[in-house]
């Protein structure tokens, strides 16, 4: 129990992170004996939090709070849909932008190209492609619920 | 709408991929047979591979390897859910409460960077794309090391958070919740988790949310396995990097490196070329085309797998690896290392262990589809061995220098040739 109290848990969970940072420490040293630019591994470690949890998180949420400030006001069912109806084809466009932004935006110089002797150019048609069918089929369902929903709206008002 | 019960769902649906993923990765890497010449790439430490590749079945590497490329897209919407589920926690206070939970906290720092370390350096590779400046193979090894530790650490801390959040909230109860009905998640009984302290009104319900990251794992899924079924299907990988279609000719199939990327002189590949045979360092025999072409043919129907999460499968002509080490007086091979006119490169050079050499299906292809072989393709002559992965299928085949069993062959001359 003094154990328990000392250490705020139990002596498995330290041999547990011992175990943990034993093979993460050697494959960190495998990594920087074998890389010819280990303080480029070191940095892309560190900055891959950085990038996610400083710069791409914060943003996109900050736009989604934004989102919501506006659209979304007075928080009526068709509001609420309507800024749903745009943030998730937002989100799925934007996803795919993410994973697939070398192709899309053609940032891979000529590897791609030379080496697979493929053209790169078609990326950014299909992905603003995907996106416009995205945000079009989205936009057509909410087309169709509108009715539904101005109608529950208005009917909360007259139960006020 | 963040909390326990979300961040543990999410999990859920995370780990079995990632644990696809490891597993198809470390097998991937098990298939280059890292034992046998030069096909190890870097000093890897401890040798965790004990078996030679099989070459049955033929999709063997086509499906470890698009399984592997597949699940780590479908994993990475989930990935990012997951960290927006439990950003809060970075900035938790007070930052550290016990060791145990400054340990974890370290813990977590490699978690995070290890994930995003891995999978960005993967998406990026399979997009041919190399701004990091240091070599893709290893970095992306050690760091799914890091990545795993951590990751084992951090599951097994928690377990009891997950099953507590299950019990209380039900595994999918959360999910019918209409938007009336979606409250903010309640604080687990004696934890620190990421239920939020004042929340906002909700304006998605759970569902839609799950709904959104099951339908982005989903497309990447789609797009992945596009490339790596082909056929038709090849259409459905939209953005993926091998969507595109060549044509209908018999050569018109995806490239990994067209002959003009690799700096061959045009005349190593023409009417001079001939193959050189060499058994323990010592040359045999010098084959031009046309006596390739004289000895059995035999044609094969194979797939060939890219490291990179795509395959097609061609119908292959040419003469038994096995037929060519008869004609070389190799008896039977231990291994043979098959080098290509390429200058540079790692993969110019690929070593095969004896069960490939063997293999009826293993052959020196002259011919794809009934037509001689394009330079793209690795005129004048190519490796093709089932389940073998694509960069070892070695193209402009120039030496095979065979090693006769149980005699080490002169390490200087392999080394130097002539």
């Amino acid at each position: 129990m003094r154990f328990r109290y000392e250490y705020g848990a139990s002596p498995v969970h330290l041999l547990a992170a011992i175990a943990s940072f034993l093979i993460a420490a050697w494959a960190l040293s495998q990594a920087l004996e074998v890389l010819s630019s280990p303080g480029r591994f070191l940095i892309w470690l560190g900055a891959s939090i950085v990038a996610h949890d400083l710069i791409l998180l914060p943003l996109y949420s900050a736009v989604g709070s934004a989102a919501v400030g506006t659209i979304a006001r007075g928080r009526t069912r068709i509001r609420i849909a309507a800024l749903n109806h745009l943030r998730v084809p937002a989100l799925l466009s934007g996803l795919a932008l993410l994973v697939w932004f070398p192709l899309v935006l053609g940032t891979g110089d000529s590897t791609f190209t030379s080496a697979s002797g493929l053209s790169n150019e078609i990326y950014l048609e299909r992905w603003l492609a995907l996106s416009a069918m995205l945000f079009a089929g989205s936009a057509l369902v909410f087309a169709l619920r509108a009715r539904g929903l101005r109608r529950w709206d208005t009917g909360a008002d007259e139960r006020r | 709408m963040r909390g326990p019960w979300l961040a543990s769902f999410l999990s859920s649906a995370l780990l079995p991929l990632i644990a696809i993923c490891a597993f198809t990765g470390f097998v991937s890497h098990a298939a280059y047979d890292t034992g046998l010449g030069s096909n190890g790439l870097f000093d890897e430490g401890v040798d965790l591979y004990f078996f030679d590749w099989p070459t049955r079945p033929a999709w063997l590497y086509a499906a470890t390897q698009g399984l592997h490329v597949v699940s780590g897209l479908a994993a990475i919407p989930i990935l990012l859910a997951k960290l927006w589920a439990v950003i809060p926690q970075l900035f938790e206070n007070p930052a550290v409460r016990s060791v145990a939970h400054g340990l974890e906290r370290i813990g977590l720092a490699l978690l995070v960077g290890g994930s995003l370390f891995v999978f960005a350096t993967g998406v990026l590779n399979i997009q041919l794309w190399y701004p990091f400046g240091f070599s893709f193979v290893p970095a992306h090894y050690y760091g799914a090391f890091v990545f795993l530790a951590a990751l084992a650490f951090h599951v097994l801390t928690k377990v009891p958070v997950m099953r507590q959040a299950f019990r209380e909230r039900g595994v999918v109860r959360p999910l019918r919740d209409d938007l009336a009905h979606t409250e903010p998640e309640p604080e687990l009984e004696g934890r620190h988790t990421t239920a939020p302290e004042d929340p906002a009104p909700p304006t998605m319900t759970r569902r839609l949310l799950l709904g959104t990251v099951g339908a982005g794992s989903l497309g990447l899924t789609v797009m992945g396995a596009g490339q790596v079924v082909g056929g038709p299907f090849r259409e459905l990988a939209l953005l993926a990097p091998r969507g595109e279609d060549f044509g209908d000719g018999p050569n018109d199939f995806q490239v990994n490196k067209t002959f003009k990327s690799v700096n061959i002189p045009r005349e190593e590949v023409g009417g001079d070329w001939g193959l050189v045979l060499e058994v323990d360092g010592e040359r045999r025999e010098v084959l031009d085309r046309d006596q390739l072409l004289a000895m059995d043919q035999v044609t094969a129907e194979l797939p060939i797998a890219c490291v990179e999460g795509w395959t097609t499968t061609q119908t292959w002509t040419g003469v038994r690896l096995s037929e060519l080490a008869r004609v070389a007086g190799a008896g039977n091979p231990s291994e043979v290392e098959v080098r290509s006119v390429q200058p540079a490169g790692a993969f110019r050079r690929a070593t095969l262990n004896r069960g490939q050499i063997r293999q009826s299906d293993s052959l020196l292809a002259l011919k794809v589809n009934g037509e001689d072989l394009s330079l793209d393709h690795g005129f004048p002559a190519r490796v093709i061995v089932p389940a073998l992965p694509g960069v070892h299928c070695t193209k402009w085949v120039g030496k095979m220098v065979f090693k006769s069993d149980g005699n080490a062959p002169d390490s200087a001359s392999v080394r130097n040739p002539a």
